[in-house]
């Protein structure tokens, strides 16, 4: 079954991302049109699929995508996925019409929808993978997106050092689960979430079980901002409040409660998962209400308040029992409506008055009564007031608090902590309300409060609505919703339960009043409290340390890089070279050296050639601090590297290594022009001793391991391609053949390679100003001659010769020693040689050529004839060849290869002159510049 | 037999200018004079090596080959334009001279050319 609606409901968002930064251009309110219309679609879409859902099917889209490694595309959507998506797309919607009136002029709106929608996009993702892997993928994304987010006022500090936090630990988080992801794979044997659900016995009873489960709760802990992991989530409120409310209460936070429930089936049950789970939200939800209570700023309040209801959730997770489930399920859905509304609430007073600070909001009942009565509602249902939707969760949570089995003796912890946090949810909530809206004026606000612009409004009177309505009739709203999303996250039978609000008297009703009473009380006494908690707790600022920390690593990493990496080049080359010899060396110690086939004959030409080898190198070095001179011994080294490969019947490589050579000596007398003729002696005996043992040392290995090579007998692939070249590849030419079909993939990468260095190159040199001697090392000036006439007169007719021997051997190159690569060299030699001799200005006069689009064009015209084969049902870069005949040239063949060697030949032309004429034009500008002075 | 002697004689005369090039470029006393050195390798030399390959490759029954002579073009084109270079490089430098090569100098201002 195969439901192709759950790709568009991530593909909306994802792509519809891109339109309101596009709509940005027609105004602040088309661009929010824009984000809303795609959330509505989006919406839309979903509800169409409520019936299905609701029935108790489980829609299901799969697509291959990487099936080797069991990351798949495929979605999911059951009644949790459902409940979730609905949060992300509802509240989603309602934020954005709340943040067109939030964000001020300055702020870009474009930017913020886009951030939004991806975000929104990131989560649905989590929330509708089937694989477990792809739901990673997401995860990851939502961390990513929420950084943006975070940060979205990119010039405060508190919001790039906030934004980094949250990234940090949720990165982390990210990078356990994925450890802990791919353990529960192999264990249960799929990464699809279907055979994972099914497999809760082999999972529970493998001895990785303990480490998969810590490693997979590390990652919902982190993102579900649990201790001691909840640190971040505070320090996130530097986001702007349309964000907070979302990513708090509906989203990114929930990510981590929801991967609980949705592993729920897999992963639950034991004592560990008990222990672990259970506890960490005990403390997170103690711990939470404690500092929510302590927080002057309204958007701390909230925060902590948030992290102690996650704790509270992933409380009711961790306690195993379906019933814990189902109420855990049911506060998912509370918590996102009013503290979604209270955020937003908050975010009308902090906009409206200028503020955040309890310490001066007072009494702004009579400047936003409308705002006062919507907040009150909502932080009326966070403290689980009676008819309040907070309510029934609450005491569904107080319930399930005595129903646990694990604990024996200590049951009574659990009830007991449940009971204290509910009191000190109670007085915070209080608070929220009493603090701000009531005692006394407000004090030395920034601005006048009043009501803000309707529209703002309407999103938190439809969230209070919803607290309302939940609250009083839940089984005509809620229960469908719930049992749905329930039963799909234990994965099984419901449970017995009853979401009516008279229960009569009992153990949770009784819990209840004494957090009311408790909360009171505790409010009432505030001050003692505020004082003692001044006295006893220092405050610690988990920024600041995490700051800290980072700073320091940064100078550790500084310091390291600076030992190994300290900008000098004989270093380097000198821990590379060493290394190497270090580990061959002690690889192959113990290795026997010489193997059983015979050395061949040595006879006088190899000898002579070898000889003239070694000695060329030896003058190189010796002579290294004349440059010129070196230079022309490193060129006979060239020289003899290519008689040896004519020697050794390997002409392509021959004609390769001679152009290439030439190529290369140009460039080196260019850069030469830069330098003095003659370096001084700069190195310390002791240190030429170390360099001549290392470069010994190297030789020596190089050599060694050449002889232990040759003297071993092994099998060639050669023969392979040189049976296949003209089967295969239609081509005589074998090494042709390989290059541009059989490794023709290589290829392909080693152009690009060679255009993006050309690239490089050419914008290292933009705008350098190099000094240029007036004078060569003996101070003699330069030829005034510039374009000697003889060199440029007779330079010009071998142009079109060279032309010609580089088309001939490009059009033979796939039969005979020839080629794209060697063709474009000779063209790139015969072009330079027009620069030289009759100058950088008459050359371009005649011949303007833009050499970035030449290259480009090379690169293109390769992958294009690539992705031809493609046309022809062909995997990528295979190539078709055929005969033809055609009077007067007679039978010649054609091979789409040649297209393929005709991109390489405008990729080498082109790199090849973007350097050197662009080294050659930096002589100009020098050159001008010495004359003007 | 007839054509081995033939291609075996423009060999030698090839290699011989080649060798005696080669000593030139050692012994000649000046910058100037060893210019000729290897102009008479690139040009004789290598011309009776060319020669030579003519004769063999189209004796071999395949039809005259005459492809080698591009070689001898783009010497003939390239071989003196190097050797000028060299040669306005020297005079640039004023690099010393013996006395014999002062006097050419004097009477052609312009510089000798190579070859």
């Amino acid at each position: 079954m195969n439901n192709s609606l759950l790709l568009p409901l991530i593909l909306l968002p994802l792509f519809g991302a891109l339109l309101p930064p596009l709509f940005h251009r027609f105004g602040r309110t088309a661009s929010a049109w824009a984000a809303a219309v795609v959330v509505a679609a989006a919406l839309l879409l979903l509800l169409s699929l409520l019936s299905p859902v609701f029935g108790g099917q489980t829609l299901l889209y799969h697509a291959d995508w990487l099936p080797a490694y069991g990351l798949n595309l495929s979605l999911r959507l059951d009644g949790l996925s459902m409940l979730f998506a609905l949060l992300i797309l509802g509240i989603g919607l309602l934020v954005i019409l709340y943040a067109r009136y939030y964000l001020s002029e300055r702020d870009p709106m474009g930017r913020f929808y886009g951030f939004l929608l991806l975000f929104m996009a990131a989560m649905l993702g989590v929330v509708l993978s089937e694989n477990l892997l792809l739901m990673l993928v997401f995860w990851e994304m939502t961390s990513l997106s929420s950084f943006l987010l975070i940060g979205y006022w990119k010039y405060r500090a508190d919001a790039r050092q906030g934004a980094r936090l949250a990234l940090t630990i949720t990165g982390a988080g990210g990078l356990s689960l994925l450890a802990g992801i791919l353990l529960l794979g192999q264990i249960s044997g799929s990464y699809e979430l279907s055979v994972v659900l099914d497999s809760a016995d082999i999972i529970q009873a493998h001895p990785l079980y303990p480490v998969t489960l810590v490693l997979i709760l590390l990652g919902a802990f982190t993102k579900s901002a649990q201790f001691p992991f909840h640190f971040w989530l505070p320090h996130a409120m530097a986001a702007p409040t349309p964000v907070s409310a979302y990513l708090h209460s509906a989203t990114m936070v929930k990510a981590g409660v929801f991967l609980l429930a949705r592993l729920f089936p897999a992963l639950a049950g034991t004592e560990l998962w008990f222990y672990l789970v259970a506890s960490t939200g005990m403390i997170t939800l103690l711990l939470g209400a404690y500092h929510a209570l302590f927080k002057h700023d309204l958007k701390g309040l909230l925060a902590y308040s948030t992290i102690s209801h996650l704790g509270l959730i992933t409380l009711l997770f961790g306690l195993g029992t379906p019933l814990g489930a189902v109420a855990g399920v049911f506060h998912i859905i509370n918590h996102a409506i009013f503290k979604a509304s209270l955020f937003m609430a908050a975010g009308i007073i902090d906009h409206e008055s200028g503020t955040r600070d309890m310490h001066k909001l007072n009494g702004l009942w009579r400047y936003m009564p409308h705002t006062a009565t919507l907040a009150m509602v909502a932080a009326a249902s966070m403290a689980g007031v009676p008819l309040f939707n907070g309510f029934l969760s609450k005491e569904m949570f107080f319930a399930e608090t005595l129903h646990q089995g694990w604990l024996g003796d200590w049951s009574w912890l659990l009830p007991l902590g449940a009971t204290l946090a509910g009191v000190f949810a109670v007085a915070y909530s209080i608070r929220f309300i009493h603090d701000v809206f009531f005692n006394g004026e407000p004090i030395d606000l920034p601005r006048t409060p009043h009501e803000p612009p309707r529209y703002m409004k309407v999103p938190v009177e439809i969230l209070v609505a919803l607290c309302l309505l939940v609250g009083v009739v839940p089984a005509w709203t809620v229960a469908p919703l719930l049992a749905t999303a329930a039963s799909s996250t234990i994965g099984g039978e419901l449970p017995r339960y009853s979401l009516a609000i008279w229960h009569g008297i009992n153990t949770p009703l009784l819990m209840s009043l004494i957090a009311m009473l408790g909360g009171a009380l505790m409010y009432a006494l505030r001050h003692h409290l505020f004082a003692l908690h001044a006295r006893c707790f220092r405050p610690f600022d988990a920024k600041q340390v995490f700051e800290r920390l980072l700073y320091k690593l940064i100078l550790l990493a500084r310091g390291l890089t600076e030992v190994l990496e300290n900008g000098s080049l004989q270093r380097y080359l000198g821990l590379l070279i060493g290394s190497v010899v270090l580990v061959t060396g002690v690889a192959l110690w113990d290795t026997p050296l010489s193997g059983p086939v015979p050395s061949a004959e040595v006879d006088a030409v190899t000898l002579v050639g070898a000889l003239a080898l070694a000695a060329s190198a030896l003058t190189t070095t010796i002579w290294h601090r004349h440059r010129l001179v070196a230079l022309i011994q490193l060129s006979v080294v060239g020289l003899v590297v290519s008689v040896a490969f004519v020697r050794f019947a390997a002409p392509d490589l021959a004609l390769t290594q001679l152009s290439v050579e030439m190529v290369t000596i140009i460039l080196l007398m260019l850069v030469l022009y830069f330098l003095p003729q003659h370096t001084p002696a700069e190195s310390s005996s002791l240190r030429k001793g170390r360099d001549l043992l290392l470069a010994g040392g190297a030789g020596a290995s190089v050599a060694l391991l050449a002889w232990g090579v040759l003297t071993r007998p092994y099998q060639t692939i050669g023969d392979y391609f040189m049976q296949q070249s003209l089967p295969g590849g239609g081509g005589h030419n074998v090494v042709n053949v390989i290059l541009v079909d059989f490794r023709g993939f290589d290829t392909l990468g080693e152009v690009t390679v060679l255009g993006i260095a050309a690239i490089g190159i050419l914008m290292l040199l933009r705008g350098l100003r190099l000094k240029m001697p007036a004078a060569d090392g003996e101070g003699r000036p330069w030829a005034s001659d510039r374009y000697p006439m003889i060199l440029a007169v007779i330079s010009r007719p071998l142009l079109p010769l060279a032309l010609v021997v580089a088309i001939y051997l490009m059009l033979r190159g796939h039969n005979m020693p020839g080629g794209g690569f060697i063709a474009g060299l000779v063209t790139a030699i015969a072009l330079i040689l027009q620069y030289v001799a009759s100058g950088i200005a008459w050359t371009r006069a005649r011949m303007n050529i833009n050499y970035i689009k030449l290259t480009a064009t090379g690169v293109l015209l390769s992958t294009l004839t690539g992705l031809g084969s493609w046309l022809f049902g062909y995997p990528f870069l295979t190539s078709g060849f055929g005969h033809f005949h055609l009077p007067l040239v007679g039978e010649f063949e054609l091979a789409t290869a040649m297209l393929f060697d005709l991109g390489v030949y405008l990729a080498v032309i082109g790199s090849t002159l973007l350097v050197l004429a662009n080294l050659g034009t930096l002589t100009l500008i020098n050159r001008e510049m010495a004359e003007e002075n | 037999m007839l054509v081995e002697i033939i291609v075996s004689l423009f060999l030698l005369i090839g290699a011989a200018f080649a060798l005696i090039g080669s000593w030139g470029l050692v012994h000649l006393p000046d910058f100037y004079m060893r210019l000729h050195g290897p102009t008479k390798a690139t040009t004789l030399g290598v011309g009776g090596m060319i020669v030579g390959s003519v004769i063999f490759f189209s004796t071999q029954g395949e039809g005259i080959s005459l492809h080698e002579l591009l070689i001898t073009l783009f010497l003939f084109i390239t071989a003196p334009v190097s050797a000028h270079m060299l040669a306005k490089a020297a005079l640039h430098l004023q690099l010393e001279r013996v006395e014999k090569t002062r006097d050419v100098a004097r009477k052609n201002t312009s510089g000798p050319c190579g070859k």
